[in-house]
């Protein structure tokens, strides 16, 4: 089969995912037995703006016509308007999103330059001392809550140390922002030439990076190293020892099988890491897509909380269906059948 | 013992007993025994709080507000006057108290969940399998702060969401291993003697493929206790003045520009020592069940 | 490269990069003439008749009064407002007419705002006429002030004379007039924005600005920031900042580590304890104002057991005034007499009323029927920073009297519209009111009037008020008004709709270099009041 028909395949069953994902963040509203006209356009609202939304949404219709109404606004683009401030949220989303994704790049992106060569070394080393030891780490990594890690970077680093600039978002207050190219301060700093847009942009990002880092690489560790195991096991690796090659040949050999699974394993864990995004974001005041659900959710802006658990369900189906892409462009022996 | 020595030792494993495996596995692994040993302790430390706190921990003190740790109050005071300490300890009832019920409610939904679509396949199997995996794509934490957000906040809700949330995790193992056992030799066997399907399902099946989400059971506890505390800290699900490590955690976040870091800091730790040790805990047994991490590899 | 090799770099690249942080946080130096703010919202409505988070803060900057308090020195040689004096602002002079019903205006001459358009009588028209319409907070002033709440009560005589019909005399209007809500609108820019569905043009106004004030706002970005720019046309005098950057800091914390740092010249919001903080810090300026709203816990006299008066009198004995204020306020704040604070005409003096007595509330319980105590829920939210700790030192003070509290969190939305005149369904619940108008008639009407009283809340409804807030509205004899309120803050002490605990100090914290703090009604200082050093 080829590309573009198992491409084409692999889209078409995303379809059912996605009326899925749609109908469980319409039912999170017709849930708890609330009313979700209130829930939707806010408890401050008058009477007749009540009414109003009960009549556009279909409340007093069946469920699955106003699942239907409800579907059908969110594929042409509406999905609604957040009461706390009468803004569409598409749009607020929309901004938002780069953002996110910025801190979510620089965070995995380290998390996996740092976690694929240590979990590869546990694996290579294997219950000696350094394996105890990334062990640990992973574990603990796995222990401390996102929150609380970020809390404690921020007393540690700004307030004792000072050697961070206050947690407030992505840019001094004191710097005006850069035209906006990219939606990252960073990037669009370096493309115009503005100095103090790079630095203050880049001491903002460093400790919700290296937040975002250190909750990546425990699951990154965790998994490069059992899969660096089962490498390691394998048929072809040991044929390979038995034949004599060397321990560096070797050692690339087992990086390079064992990418392709870690990749799609830190694609799959994005799911997880862009909910840690969001914590750090609201942590951090960064104004990214996170912080606005998170405080939307805080606040009962239940418009706003569907779409923002939309915008992540739609964020991890395609970056399910982009690793199934890549992998398939880059192992031409995989099954395409699958 | 190096690796050789050990890859000796470990040849047969299903040759020792369950008790000598263990007391191996203490004894080449400290981390495992760590976490059974803190468990076992914050556990412990849950049934007799009440009778160990110096303070109620609910009693305010309203002459001393936000005090640093002393003698009186070794982990200081918070904003509204109350024993950092003792709290910080009867929290650890919160934790057992949601952990345990949730996980309880994960197996009792995910294991027969589990048995069934493995055993009886076909359309249910598909349906159950491709439910569970959409659920996937939404981020844990995210899902249960909106629908506890959204279904109302009590404490029995929390329980049951964090629940049900969590059960896709054992109906995947347990359907993994089923599928395995289907087709070895014992089943093979019990079924061409006749025993009925019901007593197949759980009398065989049951036994031996439960193993591996035995040892998952701590990983999940670590996570109830971990998403409880994160929904505190987000004001949803417990109320004030609950001793929670969570909301301690949530009022502490203000208090730490100001320095007064006590607040926030030791129910941080209480909170990141009982996970790390459930962690510690669910690694060991999963070294412990599973046949492919126990042998050496070289 | 081998990977190993490439984790050292990392290593190296963020040590480095920690450096390069450590340089970027030292504050960079603002220009001189803008002012920053660190804010708990953007103002998510610029109507001053829609009041969101935010919008007070910044609508009283934009939108003036036709009439403005006068100035005096307190014992401190500090400027504070003198609420006995008022003088004309938007307005030039007035007269009324001898039954009080009529009450002609001269506009100023030549005010103009940033476009450059004259204020002329078609725009106190205009923009009376959209308060009347939209039945909200400009229509509550008016109708506090006995104007005729209907379109064409402010009638246009000539292009700088407006006349105002009255249903009665007013002994509030003057002061009602200070008020930036109903707003003066540029309604020759308004105007344009007007639809058929939205003849007022609200959905503009509620994200734009068009006033004669001394500010006028240039840009808003929703949940990050809104810059506001110096009026070049104002006709008072000309603003020391040119700027004012209006940044959203969700955080007290980070607000309160911004103001320290020197990155934002006020910080909104400060809880007590933080000010408390920040007073020991030499680089920051901490204020207190007397305050104007009672840190109340309200009670609903239609909900039982609150619909007996005397559980209701029960549960202010059983409040020790002194603890909450220790507690819940560090100290700053004054026992509240009535609902009116001390300082202003006509607010009832003396000591404080229920004075702490756990027997009595006892006893007073029991004789309502309850010898063995009774279990209530305390809902509070997180609009004030106070509410929360109220609640759990409520719950420990009140079990002395064998009260017993469960605190419940509402979410604000919900404890404002549950709070809200039509409603009124919360039984027991923490709340904050403030007259924006320093005068006692005023306040008693907001908060007492069984059914005026937008700030009500509690299904309060005693005939004799409501009489003699009806008859003080209309009683231009100010001594005979002065009697009447007297009379009415007894009776309603006697009513003790509210656990009376403490008016509670303002704390401001800003900048030293910051100069020309002056208190307002409203909280909100005046940014063209203030200068740098």
């Amino acid at each position: 089969m080829s590309v573009s028909r198992f491409l084409l395949r692999r889209l078409l069953l995303v379809v059912p995912l996605l009326v899925f994902i749609a109908f469980f963040t319409f039912m999170l509203t017709r849930l708890g037995g609330q009313d979700a006209a209130v829930l939707i356009s806010g408890p401050n609202s008058t009477a007749e703006e009540l009414d109003m939304i009960r009549a556009e949404l279909g409340l007093d219709q069946p469920l699955l016509t106003q699942f239907w109404i409800y579907f059908s606004n969110a594929v042409q683009g509406d999905l609604g308007i957040s009461w706390i401030n009468n803004r569409p949220v598409l749009t607020d989303l929309l901004v938002r999103l780069p953002v996110t994704l910025e801190l979510l790049f620089w965070g995995v992106g380290l998390g996996a330059l740092i976690g694929i060569p240590v979990g590869l070394r546990a694996a290579r080393d294997h219950n000696k001392r350094f394996d105890q030891i990334v062990r640990f780490f992973s574990l603990l990594g796995f222990s401390i809550p996102t929150y609380f890690l970020g809390l404690v970077m921020i007393l540690v680093f700004f307030f004792y140390l000072g050697w961070s600039p206050p947690a407030l978002g992505r840019i001094s207050l004191m710097v005006s922002p850069p035209p906006s190219v990219t939606y990252s301060y960073l990037i669009d700093g370096i493309i115009a030439a503005r100095w103090d847009v790079v630095q203050s942009a880049f001491s903002q990002l460093i400790l919700p990076v290296i937040a975002m880092a250190i909750v990546a690489s425990a699951p990154i560790i965790k998994q490069t190293r059992a899969i660096a195991m089962d490498v390691l096991a394998s048929e072809y690796v040991r044929t390979s020892e038995a034949a004599g090659l060397s321990r560096r040949v070797i050692q690339k050999i087992v990086a390079r099988n064992s990418m392709t699974p870690i990749i799609t394993f830190i694609g799959t864990e994005l799911t997880a890491l862009i909910g840690t995004a969001s914590v750090l974001e609201f942590i951090f005041a960064w104004g990214g897509m996170g912080q606005y659900g998170l405080q939307a959710i805080i606040h009962g802006d239940f418009a706003a909380v569907q779409g923002y658990v939309l915008a992540l369900a739609l964020f991890s189906v395609l970056v399910f269906v982009i690793i199934d892409l890549v992998v398939v462009l880059i192992e031409p022996r995989a099954d395409l059948t699958a | 013992m190096t690796t050789t020595e050990v890859a000796r030792v470990e040849a047969d494993p299903t040759e020792y007993s369950l008790g000598r495996r263990i007391i191996g596995l203490a004894r080449r692994s400290g981390t495992t025994t760590f976490g059974v040993i803190v468990v076992v302790v914050f556990g412990v430390v849950a049934l007799i709080a009440p009778l160990v706190i110096p303070y109620d921990p609910i009693a305010i003190f309203t002459d001393r507000l936000l005090q640093p740790p002393s003698a009186e109050h070794w982990f200081g005071t918070d904003g509204n006057g109350m024993d950092v300490f003792s709290r910080v300890l009867y929290a650890a009832r919160y934790a057992f108290g949601v952990a345990v019920p949730a996980v309880t409610i994960s197996v009792l939904i995910g294991v027969p969940l589990g048995l069934l679509t493995g055993y009886r396949g076909g359309m249910f199997d598909e349906v159950t399998v491709r439910l569970m995996d959409s659920l996937r794509v939404f981020p844990l934490i995210v899902l249960a702060l909106a629908v506890v957000a959204a279904t109302g906040q009590s404490l029995l809700n929390v329980i049951l969401i964090i629940g049900i949330l969590d059960s896709p995790v054992f109906v995947r193992l347990v359907r993994a291993e089923v599928l395995q056992l289907r087709s070895s030799t014992f089943v093979e066997a019990a079924v061409a003697t006749g025993n009925p399907v019901r007593r197949i399902l759980f009398v065989h099946l049951l036994l031996n493929s439960t193993k591996g989400a035995m040892a998952q059971v701590a990983v999940r506890a670590a996570w109830a206790v971990r998403i409880m505390a994160t929904l505190a800290f987000f004001g949803v699900g417990i109320e004030a003045p609950t001793p929670e490590w969570g909301s301690m955690i949530r009022q502490g976040a203000e208090f730490m520009a100001t320095g007064q870091w006590w607040v926030g800091i030791f129910p941080g730790v209480a909170l990141i020592l009982l996970v790390l040790g459930f962690n510690m805990l669910g690694d060991g047994l999963q070294d412990l069940f599973d046949p492919r991490r126990r042998a050496e590899k070289r | 490269m081998q990977l190993s090799k490439l984790t050292g770099v990392l290593a190296t690249s963020a040590a480095a990069g920690l450096l390069l942080a450590a340089a970027g946080a030292a504050p960079a130096v603002a220009k001189d003439n803008t002012l920053i703010i660190g804010a708990v919202f953007t103002p998510e409505s610029l109507d001053g008749d829609i009041n969101l988070p935010g919008t007070q803060n910044t609508v009283v900057q934009t939108y003036e009064g036709i009439t403005r308090y006068g100035r005096t020195k307190n014992s401190q040689g500090e400027e504070i407002l003198d609420s006995a004096v008022i003088l004309p602002h938007l307005a030039e002079s007035w007269s009324t007419s001898p039954d009080g019903k009529e009450v002609t205006f001269k506009l100023r001459r030549g005010v103009k705002g940033p476009s450059g358009n004259e204020m002329s009588a078609d725009d106190w028209v205009w923009s009376w006429n959209k308060s009347f319409a939209q039945k909200r907070t400009g229509n509550f002033i008016a109708r506090v002030s006995n104007v005729t709440t209907k379109a064409g009560s402010v009638e246009k005589i000539d292009d700088y004379t407006v006349k105002f019909h009255l249903d009665g005399p007013s002994s509030i209007l003057l002061k009602a007039l200070t008020l930036y809500t109903p707003s003066i609108y540029d309604s020759k820019i308004t105007k344009d924005h007007a639809t058929s569905d939205d003849p007022f043009a609200t959905k503009w106004i509620l994200k734009n600005t068009a006033g004669f004030g001394a500010y006028h706002m240039s840009e808003l970005k929703p949940g990050e920031q809104a810059i506001f720019t110096a009026n070049p046309n104002y006709f008072g005098d000309k603003p020391y900042f040119d700027r004012v950057v209006y940044r959203m800091v969700p955080s007290g914390a980070s607000r309160l580590t911004l103001l320290r740092a020197g990155q934002v010249h006020i910080a909104e919001n400060m809880t007590s304890q933080q000010l408390k903080e920040l007073k020991k810090d030499p680089k920051v300026k901490v204020r207190f104002f007397p305050g104007r709203s009672v840190a109340a816990v309200r009670m609903n006299s239609k909900i039982k057991p609150f619909d007996d008066v005397r559980v209701r009198q029960a549960f202010n004995f059983a409040t020790n005034k002194k603890t909450v204020i220790d507690t819940v306020f560090l100290g700053e704040g004054e026992p509240a007499r009535s609902f009116v604070a001390t300082f202003i005409d006509g607010g009832l003096s003396g000591a404080a009323p229920y004075p702490y007595n756990p027997a009595k509330a006892k006893a007073l319980l029991a004789e309502a029927g309850y010898p063995n105590g009774l279990d209530v829920d305390l809902n509070y939210s997180d609009i004030n920073a106070w509410e929360e700790p109220m609640a759990i030192q409520m719950q420990n003070i009140l079990k002395a009297s064998n009260i017993r509290v469960t605190p419940k969190r509402l979410t604000g939305s919900d404890m404002r519209a549950r709070s809200h005149i039509k409603v009124q369904d919360i039984p027991f619940f923490t709340y904050e009111d403030g007259p924006i108008v320093l005068d006692s008639v005023y306040a008693a009407y907001l908060i007492a009037h069984g059914t005026g009283g937008v700030s009500n809340r509690t299904n309060l409804n005693v005939p004799r008020i409501n009489e003699l807030i009806d008859l003080a509205r209309v009683e231009l004899d100010q001594n005979k008004a002065l009697a009447m309120m007297d009379e009415l803050q007894k009776i309603w002490v006697e009513e003790a709709p509210w656990i009376l605990t403490t008016f509670r100090a303002i704390g401001e914290a800003y900048t030293p270099k910051l100069k020309g703090f002056v208190s307002y009604p409203d909280n909100h200082e005046r940014w063209s009041d203030l200068r740098f050093d």
